[in-house]
């Protein structure tokens, strides 16, 4: 009987060692640190909630929360535009499939800082690629990442050519198990190809969209490795995200102002995890 | 009729529409790494040179060499051990009835949602307290806990749909669980498996952020890293180098995702969509 119980611990106590030790601390180790003033070359104090106090003064903090809620739901917006699209062309029988569904893949595959790092020369105001197209045709010069809609923009377009594919592979798991005689039956009841589309597809893969807006909002909102190669935040820290904002307290030895950044960005992730899982429930 | 040719229409501009979102630019990339200068467009046009690559992977003083051996060895390195110390976990979950079962699987899904900057703070003086930072095993040991949600979560998915009636065969003939699970379950599931370390290889290549704050220099560095801080000698981006760099490194992940593609989207799909 005791060996009965023993396994079971065994077997999972690799993965609960090294979740404790490196996920579930961490994070702990993290609201701990949030309630100390925690500068490099400072004796440690106990502050409690001070640093979310200052947070609340803080401008920049509130520009951060602002850009990052805004960021996350423009760039998720167009990726299930733009996933669903990807998506029914994977699903669609063709000879190419294999070969597009690979293909398909590239931009999410590829690591996400050389994907900044091909559109942060796109971008570029003098030689950049884009400018010279809207040359060509005509429009003047966008300062890109030089304003504030600007950056914006780029970022966003950024984030959506690199999670496109994520997004499309979950929902074409969705499209896969809508019944091929469902659609055909209503297009024998004369329904045409956008009804069924948004009158039988839809409904049917609507709890994968909501897994897949889940993942993308909950990855979204903690966007740093485009930020810090794109922009840097700038201009003036109009791009400045949670993450990215947090990561330079971390940087200049500001490891309790950080944290508390830190704590705050994790709520906003999780507010958004409940509100999705709540609009998913209320629907079904 | 009418609305075959209204089908087939939007099929071949949604094929025209994937290749082109997907691979113009991807190709933009090689075409600079290619050239001699990145302002080609303004000047004298396309100029097919190699002297990128070939410094790249000659000068020293780059350390991009350096750099592809370190994430290579971490990244396969992590997604060896936590594939297997995810699937042993979801074998016992997916097997064996003990209590706080669910919790532990809620528990675990719930910290895989964490943004990446609540941890890695803590990190780093945790890691500077050990002496570990610009270390291996200051990667390597965060992206194991790091990937092991998705390694659990995937490989439950795989065995759930392995009957039981195997497992129960094999305890007969006399074999312990681990050896059920080695020598039955797993085989079974290897598919399964291979998407799990394929699929933390990538996560792992590509993370940024830990690898970022916990490497110093050359010694620990990864790809991503060291192409993120490029600098050239007066200041100016050497664009040239930054993108024959990124074009070398985005070949393994570009092959598995074209040789995987199946085990990619398979794992994905598992890892997302619970059954």
């Amino acid at each position: 009987m005791s060996r009965k119980i023993k396994e079971p611990v065994l077997f999972i106590l690799p993965l609960i060692f090294f979740i404790v030790v490196f996920l579930l601390f961490p994070v702990l180790g993290t609201f701990w640190n949030s309630l100390w003033q925690d500068v490099s070359f400072i004796a440690r104090r106990f502050i409690a909630f001070s640093n979310y106090v200052r947070l609340l003064t803080d401008g920049r903090f509130w520009q951060a929360t602002l850009f990052t809620v805004m960021f996350a739901l423009v760039s998720v917006f167009f990726e299930m535009v733009f996933g669903m699209i990807t998506a029914l062309v994977l699903n669609a029988h063709s000879r190419l499939r294999g070969a597009l569904r690979g293909i398909a893949l590239i931009p999410w595959a590829i690591p996400s800082v050389i994907g900044a790092r091909i559109w942060q020369l796109i971008y570029r105001y003098d030689y950049g690629i884009a400018n010279i197209l809207l040359g060509k045709a005509g429009v003047g010069p966008v300062n890109w990442l030089g304003s504030p809609v600007g950056a914006f923009t780029s970022l966003v377009v950024a984030d959506v050519w690199r999670t496109t594919p994520f997004v499309a592979i979950i929902l074409l798991a969705g499209l896969q198990t809508v019944p091929d005689d469902m659609l055909q039956q209503a297009q024998i009841d004369g329904a045409n190809l956008f009804q069924r589309f948004f009158k039988i597809m839809i409904p049917l893969i609507r709890p994968i969209l909501i897994v897949a807006i889940l993942f993308r909002t909950i990855d979204a909102i903690r966007v740093f490795d485009l930020i810090y190669v794109i922009t840097g935040g700038g201009p003036g820290g109009a791009t400045t995200s949670l993450s990215m904002y947090g990561y330079k307290f971390f940087l200049t030895g500001d490891f309790g102002y950080g944290s508390a950044i830190s704590v705050i960005l994790f709520i906003i992730a999780f507010l958004f995890a409940l509100l999705f899982v709540r609009i998913g429930r209320l629907r079904a | 009729m009418n609305e075959k040719r209204i089908k087939n229409i939007l099929k071949l501009s949604g094929i025209c529409f994937v290749l082109i979102f997907s691979l113009v630019p991807f190709i933009w990339m090689v075409i600079i790494s290619l050239n001699e200068r990145p302002d080609f467009l303004l000047h004298e046009g396309f100029r097919l040179t190699v002297a990128n690559f070939v410094d790249i992977l000659t000068m020293g003083n780059l350390h991009f060499l350096d750099y592809l051996k370190n994430s290579f060895v971490i990244a396969s390195t992590t997604a060896l051990i936590s594939s297997l110390i995810g699937a042993v976990a979801a074998y016992a979950i997916s097997r064996i009835t003990f209590t706080g079962k669910t919790l532990l699987v809620l528990t675990v899904l719930a910290l895989s949602m964490f943004p990446q900057i609540c941890i890695v703070g803590y990190l780093f003086k945790f890691m500077t307290n050990l002496g570990m930072i610009n270390t291996y095993g200051a990667l390597i040991l965060p992206y194991i806990a790091w990937s092991l949600p998705l390694a659990l979560w995937i490989q439950m998915s795989y065995f759930s749909r392995i009957p039981r009636e195997l497992d129960k065969a094999a305890q007969v003939d006399g074999a312990s669980r681990l050896q059920t699970l080695f020598k039955i379950v797993l085989p079974i599931a290897a598919p399964g498996f291979l998407s799990t370390i394929l699929l933390l290889f990538m996560f792992c290549f590509n993370e940024f952020l830990f690898a970022l704050m916990l490497t110093a220099d050359h010694k620990a560095r990864t790809v991503p890293v060291g192409i993120s801080l490029f600098q050239g000698l007066h200041g100016e981006l050497p664009w040239g180098y930054i993108m024959a760099a990124s074009v070398i490194s985005c070949v393994p992940v570009i092959l598995i995702a074209l040789i995987f593609q199946r085990r990619i989207i398979s794992g994905l799909t598992h890892g997302a969509v619970k059954q």
